[in-house]
């Protein structure tokens, strides 16, 4: 009836209906772009916000780890820094092992024996 | 007139009025449509430039000396402002700022003024919650030093822009600086930003990692500052270097300054640091035998009619070795005459003296060693005790530590980026540097330097004493001095080379006294920090300490 009286012929009014459907899509597209745009650029703020706010915590841990600030809490706990005197090297595995017996050697590896045997 | 020209008619006179819209719309779809959307797209549309932080610089353990952090600054728009007393007063406890000093700046912008920079995210908060009218917040990125002043003389500073005014800030700013983020974004009727897309991702860059280790340049200022806080010296520098790669693990200065580096910038008279230049050569060429005696003419001697050279013990006959153990001037004045102008001009340069040492930092001056030509039998002789010559402590300290490393002279090295460091040349033979070391280690053992000992470790080293200039007469003034002491340990594999200049020290002003105990003082911590054990561990001073 309204293909007949507006004079459009059956394709006509399939090409009249995609092209409503085109221009609604792209409305809808144009749309959602926006919206998007909207959420991303709260996503953004958001981020650079954080971003902002780990930094500033970095900063605070890194002033607190500083050695002047170290230096000053460890005198508040009556630290003194150390002489190179006052260190002790303790042996090194290998020199440890040298210096104990054949015994010593044994029965140092008894342990790992019985815990492979268990295992 | 039939209906259907009646009809026509009346549609026609119905539409007339569309004809000019239609025509109107044409123009301004069709004819104007380019420069329309252009002036459109002005309004709306705009790019946003999200600055890149600048890099970071951490210590050659990564930790953090310099970062950049967001803030937050606020401003006035003075037209929005009605009442500027009002707003102040509004503002004021948002943001810190006296409201007095708000109401004046508000009342002097011309337009726009900044109230305040670097505010935190909660303050900005606080700004945005109050809703004041005609202040507005800016994001900025705030250059921040976590460990307050260390290490200020080399990192530097800097200014408003971000831009790089001293220090590692200025000569690396190339490396340190990003590109900005480019992001189009459109603006809606609310004045809200919408994300349109990123037109350029920028670069943020990668930071940078220094040889400076902050544990180190902690104990090096640490060691100035409590001399300089009791007004012990006017001023002062301590630079500690690794031979074994010229690597600089700190560098420090009392009074702290961010915006000048003396250990870099400035040079001194080294005063008797410099006689190891006239012995070396001496040694490297054969010209002193080690059991040969030079006459200490008891400390008077007249080089040339009506110039005499003293020394402040008198002396008798003493070899190579004993000159520098008593930081003889006549010994070394009789040496450097047999050595020879053009020779003793030669190994200086061989040592580096006279030539910028290529460190990464601006304004490095590259001292003065007079040319053979101006070097008349007095002018060689006070330069062989490190008069009439000008060496920065940076160049100072690389001598010492070619002495130290077996003989070559390292390019001083600040970044650790993964570079082989530069040998420059070698100085001196093999033979020539182990007999200078033990030369060193006897002047620190026995000599002058005895204050520079550690019980239980092997250092070597030399003092060093010269009359500053008086800048008034510009002569050398019979009050002040610099007093320095330069040596490496532990001597059979030394870590560390460590210069201590000193300058107008109150008191005492010799090296030996005012220079040294800072070294010994200093090594101590240094060798407690890295656990070295003893390599003298029969050392008398030692055991009487256990």
């Amino acid at each position: 009836m309204i293909d007949a009286r507006m004079g459009l012929g059956p394709g006509g009014a399939i090409r009249f209906a995609g092209a409503g459907a085109l221009v609604l899509f792209l409305c809808w597209q144009h749309v959602q772009a926006t919206r998007l745009g909207y959420r991303v650029e709260a996503a953004r703020r958001e981020a650079a916000e954080r971003r902002g706010r780990v930094e500033a915590m970095r900063f605070e841990l890194e002033k607190r780890l500083s050695p002047a600030e170290v230096a000053v809490r460890a005198s508040r706990l009556g630290m003194v820094p150390a002489s190179p005197d006052a260190l002790r090297r303790l042996p090194d595995d290998d020199e440890a092992a040298r210096a104990a017996g054949p015994l010593q050697r044994l029965l140092s590896r008894l342990p790992a024996r019985a815990a492979l045997s268990r295992g | 007139m039939d209906l259907g020209l009646r009809l026509t008619c009346a549609a026609s006179a119905a539409l007339l009025p569309v004809l000019p819209l239609g025509l109107r719309l044409a123009d301004l779809q069709v004819l104007r449509h380019g420069a329309l959307e252009t002036r459109a797209q002005g309004e709306f549309e705009r790019v946003a430039e999200e600055a890149a932080p600048r890099a970071d610089l951490l210590d050659r353990d990564g930790r953090v000396l310099a970062r950049s952090v967001p803030t937050w600054s606020v401003f006035v728009d003075k037209p929005m402002v009605k009442d500027p007393a009002a707003f102040a007063a509004k503002l004021a406890p948002k943001i810190g700022v006296p409201a007095a000093e708000i109401a004046a700046k508000t009342r002097d912008a011309v337009r726009f003024a900044w109230l305040k920079t670097g505010l935190s995210e909660e303050q900005a908060e606080a700004v945005r919650a109050a809703r004041v009218e005609g202040a507005g917040l800016a994001p900025a990125l705030e250059r921040v030093y976590p460990n307050g002043e260390l290490g200020r003389g080399v990192l530097g500073v800097v200014g408003e822009e971000g831009r790089g005014l001293a220090g590692l800030e200025l000569t690396l700013e190339k490396r340190l600086r990003g590109q900005p983020r480019r992001l189009e974004i459109m603006r809606d009727g609310a004045g809200r930003t919408i994300y349109k897309s990123v037109e350029d991702d920028g670069m943020t860059p990668e930071p940078v990692r220094l040889t400076l280790d902050r544990s180190v340049q902690y104990l090096a200022e640490e060691a100035l500052r409590q001399g300089g806080e009791k007004g012990a010296f006017k001023s002062g520098v301590i630079a500690v270097q690794d031979p074994r790669d010229g690597e600089i693990l700190a560098m420090a200065s009392w009074p702290p300054n961010p915006l000048n580096n003396p250990l870099v910038q400035d040079a001194y008279e080294p005063g008797s640091t410099f006689k190891v230049v006239t012995a070396l050569e001496a040694i490297e060429d054969g010209l002193v035998k080690p059991d040969e005696t030079f006459s200490g003419e008891h400390g008077r001697y007249e080089i040339v009619p009506g110039v005499v050279i003293t020394d402040h013990e008198p002396e008798g006959d003493m070899t190579l070795a004993q000159i520098l153990e008593h930081s003889s001037n006549i010994g070394i004045s009789k040496v450097v005459e047999r050595v020879g102008a053009a020779r003793f001009y030669r190994m200086a340069r061989q040592l580096g003296f006279g030539a910028k040492t290529g460190v990464e930092l601006p304004g490095e001056t590259s001292g003065e060693v007079k040319p053979v030509a101006e070097l008349t039998k007095v002018g060689l002789a006070s330069s062989s005790y490190g008069y009439n010559v000008q060496a920065s402590p940076l160049q100072v300290l690389g001598a010492y530590s070619a002495i130290a490393n077996g003989g070559t002279l390292w390019q001083p090295k600040l970044l650790l980026d993964g570079r082989a460091p530069v040998a420059v040349r070698r100085v001196a033979s093999d033979a020539t540097i182990r007999q200078m070391q033990t030369i060193l280690e006897g002047v620190a053992k026995y000599g002058t330097t005895a204050n520079a000992g550690i019980p239980g470790y092997r250092v070597a080293g030399k003092t060093g004493t010269a009359r500053r200039i008086d800048p008034k007469t510009h002569k050398y003034s019979t009050t002040a001095y610099n007093a320095s002491f330069v040596g490496f340990l532990p001597v059979s594999a030394p870590r560390w080379t460590v210069l201590v200049v000193i300058n107008e020290p109150h008191g005492s002003y010799y090296g030996a006294m005012a220079a040294a105990p800072i070294f010994s003082a200093l090594g101590r911590r240094l060798l407690a920090l890295q656990g070295i054990p003893p390599d003298a561990p029969e050392d008398a001073a030692l055991t009487a300490r256990r």
